[in-house]
């Protein structure tokens, strides 16, 4: 009970550095960003007119007060889940903006991770049990050519053969003419849109959870109470899974809470390919059109997101290992 | 009928990046139902292989080449995995080396338990918690711990619930490998008791494999020695004791001493296993042998019975079959040439004269010496030390009191030892003297050639120039020394370092260096590596870094008991050397009585941080005050107390 109350109070304490820091940095940066719109509107040389940057102030919100002040009012601001208006898609809120990607980042993402993990896992789990064997190069090797490959290339690679080429799958965006929502046109188009970014998640994705856990499983063959396990008469295939499988497990679920966390920070380089709806292709928007707020909204989302993953993957693992209990008390 | 019958096993490793060697080579042996057999062997003499070999658990590159394991009738030599399961831990159960691992970490201990008695018995439910509660009894452990985590026990608490484990299935045979190597002298000394009493009651056979042979006398009924992957001599304890046969053997009996009396020998072995790898001709054992004679060179001795009278002229002799051991009467088997002549032909031309001892060099240390040491300058005082550990969790405090007013001096050209437990301070103390730590209160001074220091005040440069004069020798020479670098490499550090030498200079100081620990000639270890030297250079090797500084005190922690029985001596040997007629004083950090008693002048024993006696070294080990130097004394293996030998050692 007490290394999870300790982890838990870490993890507020984490989330609010995180949050103070996110409220901190824009306000280091040197100028002041309503000067700085009013100059790019007006041009360079141009007089700043002071009733101009007034009336940019007031559009962007203006903050008022010390920056005390200021800080409790941001903190009260993102308790009531408003994190500011982004300057692209004036005047929708970022959240709202978010609340529309989110969903076909998280079910892209989301899916191509969990069956990732699942497949990587038992192949890595079957390639350190037999190990040397052919399938264990084929495996070891296999994983290491493609994952020297940079994922932007397999997509382009993949959106040139079967999007230009073949024609089989259309080449950007998340739907075509279909209203979103649940009716089946839909449906099948967001499905027909999403199957070459998955393809691409799914070719690269397993390759991280095979090296992990053939690693991890070989290393525990050689522990000690595998060997008794044998000597005990378990048979081999309760050997493989009861014993090294369940704990070579560990350290890989550890790293699936936390990609889990990473989900939502989007594929941007993935999705900017396709032109994916999602949050990976919003983010890199924001970045290049300097939309702060919405890379702030983008940035704590992606930052809570990991913070609650990497705390879920603290709990478990003080469920699965009871030596990170201990260890942790 | 045996129960356990090895015939002529042979174990090949091919591994793919060096030759193949065969680690277990012809080995035949039987035991009987209810035998306690020892078997003893030094690093890589192929014990663990031979283990493994007859629990059927070798593993790639290693195969049984050819030979037969039979067990109760069954040859299991070739059979399935599926085969095997029925008798494994149902009749062949297991205590293995470092036990610390053979508990799965992430379980608790009871399903560890349920599936070896639910694998090969009909009990389940409750009658399983019952048998567990039964074995925890007879392991003398309390019944909390089954619901418990393996990390949540002592070392020698695994130890034991892996013995309680072996023995869940009441089998026939027991095989112990190393099963209290790691452990704490007193600790490991109960759990061997505690093995021997269950398996005088429960009946069941054991193989009790150990590097060290005064455990494995204390314990077996019958004694196999092994040496480079063969059995070199197959004994009872008694007679093993009363008449070694292999040169080896004695070499072996003769690194123990009797600590009580005023002159102690204890020999060593010289020079290091063969390569199994390379090609060989005769005994494997004949460069190492000082009885050796010109057939040893030429033809590998097979292990014969000792008895039979074979006229060696009728060509070469014939492997007999190996025979039953029958009630407390054996024939003794033995691969010597010269122990067989000696019985068969006596008369031989050139045969050396039958003798119970190692033929070797041998370490001396008689009591006159220790006088003269103990009347030269003192030239370290420690006064009422105390270090107490505070750790912060939260708002509470902890503290631990790891060294308690502890006080000593030392002399120059003296040994001092330091002896205890794992966790009685004494390595807090080296921290002390060496300035790594500081104490919390009390005075350590340092009376240097330049004058006194007060080391718990050192700082900075001044507690770097004091490192100069205070050295270190560690416990296990292998991860001390990078054994990447050579051996001039790592000598011209310390010079280079502490002395400012460079160049000619420190190459003639190296020489010296290598010369003064007996790598001689220096030519040929200079440009040598760390990976290439045994343990026993290496830990040579350390002492000459050690010395480089030019050092006014050495602490050696624990400085030989990572290294092989037979060349322990050797070591022991070395650093005696170096204070002998010197002004070198030597901190000897130990567990082992007998060690202390052989290498100090005096012996500090420590217990929970506290001083619990001190004074010479002879008159604490005969006339032990405190009951825990008792304890201490009574878990040192001492094969001659248990078999008193005929004549006084030497």
């Amino acid at each position: 009970m007490r290394y999870f109350l300790r982890r838990l109070g870490y993890f507020f304490l984490t989330l609010w550095a995180a949050v103070t820091l996110n409220f901190l940095i824009p306000r280091l940066q040197p100028g002041d960003p309503a000067e700085i719109m009013v100059k790019k509107l007006a041009g360079k040389d141009a007089e700043l007119d002071p009733a101009k940057v007034a009336a940019m102030r007031a559009m962007l919100g203006a903050p008022d007060g010390n920056l005390f002040q200021q800080y409790l009012a941001y903190l009260k601001q993102l308790l009531s889940g408003n994190l500011g208006v982004s300057y692209t898609y004036f005047p929708s809120p970022a959240t709202e903006v978010i609340g529309k990607a989110l969903p076909w980042t998280l079910i892209l993402v989301g899916v191509t991770l969990v069956l990732s993990f699942l497949i990587g896992t038992v192949l890595g789990a079957f390639a350190a049990w037999r190990r040397n064997s052919t399938f264990d190069s084929v495996a070891t090797l296999g994983s290491t050519f493609l994952g020297s490959l940079q994922s932007f290339w397999v997509a382009l690679l993949l959106l040139f053969v079967f999007g230009y080429m073949l024609g089989w799958f259309p080449t950007a965006g998340g739907y075509d003419e279909s209203t979103p929502g649940a009716n089946w046109a839909f449906v099948q188009e967001a499905v027909m849109h999403s199957v070459l970014p998955a393809a691409v998640l799914m070719i690269l994705g397993p390759i991280g959870w095979i090296m992990q856990m053939r690693g991890t499983m070989i290393m525990n063959l050689g522990e000690d109470y595998i060997r008794l396990a044998r000597a005990k008469g378990v048979p081999d295939g309760q050997i493989a899974i009861r014993y090294a499988a369940r704990n070579a497990l560990l350290p890989s679920i550890t790293g699936l809470a936390m990609a889990v966390g990473g989900i939502l920070g989007g594929q941007i380089l993935i999705e900017q390919t396709f032109d994916y709806p999602g949050l990976g292709r919003l983010m890199g928007q924001a970045a290049t059109a300097k939309d702060y707020p919405l890379l702030q909204a983008l940035l704590l989302l992606t930052i809570t997101a990991t913070l609650v993953a990497n705390l879920i993957a603290d709990l478990t693992y003080g469920i699965l290992d009871p030596r990170a209990r201990k260890a942790g008390a | 009928m045996a129960l356990l019958d090895v015939d002529d096993l042979v174990v090949r490793y091919s591994p793919k990046l060096h030759a193949p060697l065969n680690a277990v080579d012809g080995v035949t042996f039987s035991i009987a139902e209810g035998e306690f057999v020892g078997l003893i062997g030094e690093s890589g003499s192929g014990k663990s292989t031979l283990a493994n070999a007859i629990l059927r658990l070798t593993e790639r590159p290693g195969r049984i080449a050819s030979g037969t394991i039979t067990f109760n009738g069954t040859d299991i030599t070739t059979k399935s995995a599926d085969e095997l399961r029925p008798v494994r831990w149902r009749d062949l159960s297991t205590v293995f080396q470092s036990s610390m691992n053979a508990l799965n970490p992430v379980v608790r201990i009871e399903p560890q338990f349920r599936d070896a008695i639910e694998l090969h018995s009909s009990l389940r439910g409750g009658a399983v918690v019952e048998r567990i509660k039964e074995l925890f009894d007879l392991v003398m452990i309390d019944h909390r711990y089954i619901r418990a985590y393996p990390h949540e026990l002592s070392g020698g608490m695994k130890q034991r619930v892996n013995l309680a484990l072996a023995l869940v299935n009441d089998p026939k045979f027991v095989l112990l490998d190393e099963p209290t190597t790691g452990l704490d002298v007193v600790v490991q000394r109960s759990i061997l008791e505690n093995i021997r009493e269950l398996q005088r009651k429960q009946g069941f056979a054991v193989l009790f494999i150990s590097h060290d042979i005064g455990t494995v006398m204390d314990l077996s009924d019958r004694i196999l020695v092994m040496y480079a992957g063969r059995i070199v001599e197959e004994h009872t304890t008694a007679d093993l004791l009363e008449r070694p046969l292999h040169p080896y053997t004695k070499g072996l009996l003769g690194s123990y001493g009797d600590p009580r009396s005023e002159t102690v020998r204890i020999t060593y072995v010289p020079g290091r296993p063969p390569d199994l790898s390379q090609p060989h001709q005769g005994c494997l054992f004949a460069p190492r042998c000082p009885e050796r004679i010109e057939r040893c060179l030429s033809v590998e001795p097979p292990l014969l019975p000792l008895v039979p009278v074979l006229p060696l002229n009728r060509g070469p002799l014939e492997p007999a079959p190996a025979q039953p051991f029958v009630g407390s009467v054996m024939t003794p088997r033995v691969a010597c040439h010269v122990a067989q002549l000696q019985a068969t032909a006596p008369d031989t031309p050139g045969l050396p004269a039958p003798t119970r001892t190692f033929q070797g060099p041998e370490f001396v240390k008689t009591i006159d010496e220790s006088e003269g040491a103990l009347a030269s300058e003192v030239f370290l005082e420690v006064k009422g030390v105390s270090k107490v550990y505070t750790s912060r969790q939260g708002f509470s405090t902890r503290e631990f009191t790891a060294v308690d007013d502890v006080s000593f001096e030392l002399r120059r050209g003296m040994v001092a030892a330091l002896v205890g437990q794992s966790g009685s301070g004494k390595s807090t103390l080296a921290k002390l003297i060496t300035g790594v730590e500081k104490p919390t209160s009390g005075e350590i001074v340092f009376h240097s050639s330049e004058g006194p220091i007060d080391v718990a005040g050192l700082s900075g440069s001044r507690l770097s120039r004091y490192r100069k004069l205070v050295q270190m020798v560690f416990q296990d020479p292998y991860s001390s020394l990078n054994p990447n670098k050579t051996l001039q490499y790592i000598l011209s550090r310390p010079l280079k370092n502490h002395r400012g030498l460079r160049g000619a200079e420190a190459r003639a100081e190296i020489d010296s260096l290598l010369e003064r620990v007996a790598l001689t000639p220096p030519d040929r270890y200079r440009g040598r590596y760390g990976y290439e030297l045994s343990g026993g250079q290496r830990q040579r090797v350390v002492i000459a870094r050690a010395l480089a500084a030019k050092p006014e005190l050495v602490i050696a922690d624990e400085p030989i008991s990572s290294l092989d029985v037979s060349i322990r001596a050797e070591i022991l040997e070395l650093l005696h050397q170096l204070v002998q007629g010197s002004d070198v004083g030597i901190l000897y950090i130990t567990h082992d009585l007998l060690s202390a008693r052989m290498l100090a002048d005096e012996v500090i024993v420590l217990n929970g941080g506290k001083v619990v006696e001190q004074g010479k070294a002879i008159d604490v080990i005969r006339n032990p005050t405190d009951a825990y130097t008792r304890t201490l004394l009574e878990a040192i293996p001492n094969p001659f107390a248990a078999h008193p030998p005929v004549e006084a050692a030497g």
